[in-house]
């Protein structure tokens, strides 16, 4: 008996070593808005910098304000956002941009907004964010999405190594945060929030839908809402 | 003895799969395969339990069986053996299901999920002496 019981404390002893090792100090990912400080508006705006499809020059913007996690945001992403592409970004018409907007409720939606930053880092925003939503039933679930958000690089066919690096750690943490600040200051009741902005007039309208037909009344008639 | 070492193994074996699944740990060291595909589908977990807690339960109940068969006390017991037989059977057919989930329904392989498979097989073949003993005492 003697025997069995140092055999099992040698086992309980690497098991905890090589579990312990495995572990060590948890993960170091910002998955949570960070404390910006006492930031002035112009300096908050200027942080929340969204990602911009199509031509930076166009004379119109359409802007999103999504949550990753968000299944009206799936629809915009993979239903909407494809027609507007078509009709106005491709044809130069508008560009798109993409503010990141992770309202509470969502546990992981945080941590896919910076993921999906990490892939725009390697220059592959847009297909990155394209594949979050398209699994988004997969990593939503999970306690914990790191690993589908680390194969996801991979099949972007991003430079993994450098892309886990940067979901583990606070890298566009306050990007993000800046992000959702500025959703919350613009008053959009919840995701996704569309703004269409025209050259020449004034400031961004909010759309009351994200529909097409809603974005297309907006282009076409100048004025939104 | 064999079998208390084995499901030790598999006690840390899970719990490193359950702390991945908690969130407790970074993104989870894979190597070869596909880890983050498998424990992120909708078959790593049982409403709100992941598979790995409920290896995780079986790999300690059998832990604690094993250790308690070892004792002078139960020499005669006929529950025990039973027990380690049936909980290893048990845990064998379920890893088969999760075995064939991985390999035909996910297409993709959890290197840990493949080790707990060889393990818990090994933990039945170690079983199968005690349940020699089990019917020689009829």
């Amino acid at each position: 008996m003697k025997r069995f019981y140092v055999i099992i404390a040698v086992v309980a002893v690497g098991g905890i070593a090589v579990v312990g090792f495995a572990l060590r100090g948890g993960s170091s990912a910002a998955s949570e808005p960070v404390d910006l400080g006492d930031i002035a508006n112009e300096d908050l705006v200027a942080l929340a910098q969204g990602m911009v499809y199509g031509n930076p020059d166009a004379p119109a913007t359409i802007m999103e304000f999504g949550n990753y996690q968000c299944p009206a945001c799936q629809t915009f992403a993979l239903q909407i956002k494809p027609q507007v592409d078509l009709a106005y970004i491709e044809t130069g018409q508008a560009k798109f941009v993409y503010y990141d907007f992770p309202n509470p409720g969502f546990p992981h939606s945080f941590l896919a907004a910076r993921a999906a930053r990490c892939a725009g880092d390697q220059d592959r925003y847009f297909e990155y964010h394209d594949a979050v939503y398209s699994t988004q039933q997969s990593w939503s679930r999970p306690d914990s999405p790191f690993g589908h958000f680390n194969d996801l690089a991979e099949q972007v066919g991003l430079d993994t190594e450098a892309f886990e690096t940067c979901l583990d750690s606070d890298r566009h943490a306050d990007v993000v945060t800046a992000n959702l600040t500025l959703a919350q200051m613009l008053g959009a009741p919840g995701t996704p929030a569309i703004f269409v902005h025209r050259e020449g007039e004034g400031g961004a309208q909010r759309l009351g839908g994200f529909q097409f037909i809603d974005i297309q009344q907006a282009m076409e008639a100048g004025q939104a809402n | 003895m064999v079998v208390a070492v084995l499901a030790l193994v598999g006690v840390f074996l899970t719990f490193y799969l359950v702390a991945y699944n908690l969130g407790w740990t970074p993104p989870i060291a894979c190597g070869a395969g596909d880890c983050g595909i498998v424990q992120s589908s909708q078959y790593a977990w049982v409403g709100p339990i992941p598979v790995s807690a409920i290896g995780l339960g079986g790999y300690l109940a059998l832990l604690v069986l094993a250790i308690m068969g070892l004792q002078p006390s139960a020499a005669r017991s006929r529950v025990i053996p039973f027990l380690l037989f049936a909980g290893a059977l048990f845990g064998v057919l379920f890893s088969a299901y999760l075995t064939y989930l991985e390999a035909m329904v996910i297409q993709a392989w959890c290197r840990y999920c493949v080790a707990s498979a060889i393990l818990i097989t090994l933990v039945f073949v170690a079983t199968l002496p005690e349940l020699k003993r089990l019917w020689g005492r009829r």
